[in-house]
């Protein structure tokens, strides 16, 4: 399998100044790999630095040194590290996808439009797009009364399921999810399984943030530890061997 | 990435700078985020903004933060020719493939960009309309300028704009004296998307409105985006805006740039000291 | 005594100095080589005060010489009293003919009315501007305007005719509808009404225009292509005068006045005096209609 994306060396230091110029260091010298169409973990306590390290990939965070190298779907590489800025926008709306913990969407949009959006981006028709988004809702139990209402008044559950929704539809070549599963009901995160396993099968790769064993035992072909901002294994374990 | 795509940028500023007043040959080394100060020590000149680059890309918003007296405007106003700039060049793709400095240009030519290739929305709707002419008078002036000479065509598109923003077609041969603030700003921003221009610039657009008129301002702006793909500068002291508006954003203090990124870089991980202070003081 | 012998002889020929006189004809003829600019000149004093003519007098005096054949018109009339004492006026001081008759006069000087009859390339109309901005209206300030002209910037001219279309559903200015002279400047040819302003493009005579309050010296050259701004939908119309026939004349096909006598009944006059005059004893002058589309 072709390599998707290089992590190499990737320190990650934030400096904050209010109050006292102050350091803290969260990720350091980390390195690894990922193949195209496969799901790596990423596991650790709270605060080892598994979202700081997701952040930093899709640019939310600025590395402090380091590269991270994506291969372009044009076979192009991309240091996201260090790219343009409108390189980084451009591949966040053709080729990566980032689902946080918590949705962001803007205020005032209807869920189902939230949804369809990034669908409609890419030149689906408005009906087709929602004609999606209530499927991808129905599986995920999202009651219908919820569809036309907005999401910021949601429950977490439902914003999670949202969340989760918008980025499957968007397809993209990299997802990265942070805790899909954490505030769902046991059937409700099968459901969320199943999609990214879906997902998986059509060709697109995800690192995953989870806390939750069978979620990661599911859905996980190797995965990582981090531990105080920096790998625990040089070599990556497979998660059948250990959680 | 390939090297070719870096030359798709829309409209591309470099050592953009403007001084009111007599500069000396350290005016700008005195002043800055650094000397905490953009006034000359030595002349009094007022270095409104001075050294400013980036590229714009097509499609693309960018957000242009800082506090007041920053800079924001007067570099939105430069790029519009509202004012003249004291140096610097800046390019855009739509007149003459991006070779040619539009600031050097002659007046009529720099009219014609703005008049067909720009539209301009000001923080306060008497400097962006003629509050003698009517609503439909005021979008029909930005569609006469950039040469459509058809009243039925004119009122046509018109009174589809001023549908979009939701602003009553029956008022659309009232002046907008008689309308709310928000209003207003609305046909303001008809009439700058009038003629479907490639780069519109919003200053301040939803300061002084009430926040539910605010939102509707907002959303409009952001729809308007989403169907048309027009490339858009917003100027804004409020974060919140700017989260929800932008793509990119800049951050002036002392009319300098002292961060740019992506807007949730901006927001999330903000590298210089006042971003930090401006993002820690965001409601 | 020298004050005496120099006020002793009368005043200059034409009334005004020779150094003046040069001045105007100078700006007459730039006002020429740009068609449809407004050229400042010193407007000097007059004998009558300004707006009342001064700046048809200024050029007339300084175009007049022993040889000319002058005719003056006020609003179509050779005999209205304005007429007739600048008539006398001038007369006085260059020491030239006059004449009622459109066709014979070298020089016509007129208030608010192009003649109906065609002139020739022999002549020359001199028309009394009140007001020459035609951006005044939309823009209360001089150096606004001049920078407007000079940047061709005329989208506030144009907003102004669209508001009266949409306001009133046709053209409502009556007379000085803004033309736009030689595709460059747009103007407004005094208040002439619009059934005399197709007659100012690619005519054979010269046209002046001279504001005297305003200090402002215009012209439209012979053969220059002048057009009313126009919508492509709403196109530029003459007044029509449909169904009405001149009560003295019985013709139709000219600008009419309207009369009403102290019943309140209504009659209409042709407005040329001279145009009637010819009509009435059976001449056929030529003359150029506009006809709306």
């Amino acid at each position: 399998m072709a390599t998707l994306l290089k992590v190499a060396n990737l320190h990650k230091e934030f400096t904050l100044f209010i109050p006292g110029a102050k350091k803290i260091r969260a990720l350091e010298n980390v390195s690894f790999d990922m193949e195209e169409g496969e799901i790596l973990g990423l596991t650790g306590k709270s605060g080892a630095g598994k979202s700081t390290l997701m952040k930093c990939i899709y640019r939310t965070y600025l590395p402090t040194s380091g590269s991270i190298r994506m291969h372009l779907a044009n076979g192009g590489v991309s240091n996201i590290a260090h790219a343009p800025e409108h390189e980084v926008l451009s591949i966040r709306r053709t080729e990566m996808h980032y689902c946080s913990q918590f949705l962001h969407a803007i205020p005032r949009v209807p869920a189902l439009e939230v949804v369809s959006e990034g669908l409609r981006v890419r030149g689906y028709s408005r009906e087709d797009a929602s004609g999606q988004a209530q499927k991808c809702f129905e599986r995920l139990a999202l009651p219908e009364e919820l569809w036309n209402a907005y999401p910021s008044t949601f429950s977490g559950g439902e914003q999670q399921r949202v969340n989760i929704s918008r980025a499957v539809l968007s397809r993209p070549r990299l997802l990265l999810v942070d805790e899909p599963t954490a505030s769902l009901d046991l059937k409700t995160k099968d459901a969320v399984i199943d999609i990214l396993l879906e997902l998986k099968a059509s060709g697109t790769s995800i690192l995953l943030i989870t806390h939750d064993a069978h979620t990661l035992n599911r859905l996980c072909d190797r995965c990582l530890h981090l531990e105080n901002g920096a790998l625990r294994n040089a070599v990556p374990v497979r998660n059948t061997e250990k959680v | 990435m390939n090297h070719q795509e870096d030359q798709n940028w829309l409209l591309r500023v470099r050592g953009l700078t403007k001084i009111f007043g007599q500069p000396c040959d350290s005016s700008i080394a005195q002043t800055g985020p650094e000397h905490a100060t953009n006034i000359c020590p030595e002349t009094g000149a007022v270095v409104a903004i001075a050294d400013i680059g980036f590229d714009l890309y097509p499609g693309e918003v960018l957000g242009i933060v800082g506090e007041s007296g920053s800079g924001k405007s007067t570099l939105v106003q430069l790029l519009h020719f509202d004012q003249e700039a004291s140096g610097g060049r800046v390019l855009f793709q739509e007149v003459d493939q991006g070779r040619t400095n539009i600031l050097a240009l002659s007046n009529q030519r720099k009219r014609f960009i703005k008049n067909h290739l720009m539209g301009m929305v000001y923080q306060n709707p008497r400097d962006g309309l003629n509050f003698n002419f009517t609503a439909g008078g005021n979008i029909a002036e930005k569609l006469l300028m950039a040469g459509t000479f058809h009243v039925g065509k004119i009122r046509g598109r018109a009174g589809y704009l001023l549908t979009q923003t939701e602003v009553p077609v029956l008022r659309m041969d009232e002046t907008p004296a008689s309308f709310s603030g928000g209003m207003q700003q609305r046909v303001q921003i008809s009439k700058a998307v009038a003629n479907n221009p490639p780069l519109v610039f919003f200053d301040e657009v939803t300061s002084g409105l009430d926040v539910s008129v605010q939102a509707k301002v907002l959303d409009l702006i952001r729809k308007l985006q989403q169907e048309s793909g027009i490339s858009m500068i917003v100027v804004s002291h409020d974060l919140g805006v700017i989260r929800m508006l932008t793509d990119r954003t800049i951050v002036l203090k002392h009319g300098r740039m002292v961060e740019h990124g992506l807007t949730d870089q901006i927001l999330q991980d903000p590298q210089h000291a006042y971003t930090q202070l401006l993002v820690s003081s965001l409601l | 005594m020298v004050a005496a012998t120099k006020f002793q002889s009368s005043y200059h020929y034409g009334f005004i100095d020779e150094a003046t006189k040069k001045e105007i004809r100078r700006k007459t003829l730039k006002a020429v080589c740009i068609p449809g600019y407004q050229v400042p000149y010193s407007s000097p004093e007059m004998p009558i005060s300004r707006g009342w003519g001064t700046g048809g007098l200024h050029l007339t005096l300084t175009l007049i010489g022993k040889s000319d054949v002058l005719k003056i018109i006020d609003q179509g009339s050779d005999a209205s009293v304005n007429a007739c004492h600048l008539r006398r006026f001038v007369q006085m001081m260059a020491d030239c003919a006059v004449t009622f008759d459109t066709a014979q006069a070298t020089i016509i000087q007129s208030r608010h009315r192009v003649p109906e009859e065609i002139l020739t390339n022999r002549q020359i109309l001199v028309l009394q501007v009140p007001q020459p901005e035609v951006l005044r209206g939309v823009e209360r300030f001089e150096a606004r305007t001049r920078q407007m002209h000079g940047e061709a910037d005329y989208s506030k001219i144009w907003v102004s005719l669209y508001e009266a279309y949409v306001r009133f559903g046709a053209t409502m200015r009556g007379s000085g509808y803004p033309i736009k002279v030689n595709r460059r400047y747009i103007t407004t040819p005094s208040p002439i009404p619009r059934w005399d302003t197709p007659n100012l493009s690619m005519a054979h005579c010269l046209y002046l225009f001279g504001a005297g309050r305003e200090k402002r010296i215009q012209a439209i050259p012979p053969h220059t292509p002048v057009e009313p701004l126009e919508f492509e939908d709403v196109k530029f119309r003459v007044e029509e005068f449909a169904g009405i026939r001149c009560s003295v004349s019985g013709e139709s096909r000219a600008f009419m006045d309207e009369i009403f006598n102290g019943e309140g009944h209504r009659r209409h006059v042709i407005n040329d005096s001279n145009f009637l005059d010819k009509l009435t004893s059976g001449e056929r002058p030529p003359q150029r209609v506009f006809v709306n589309s």
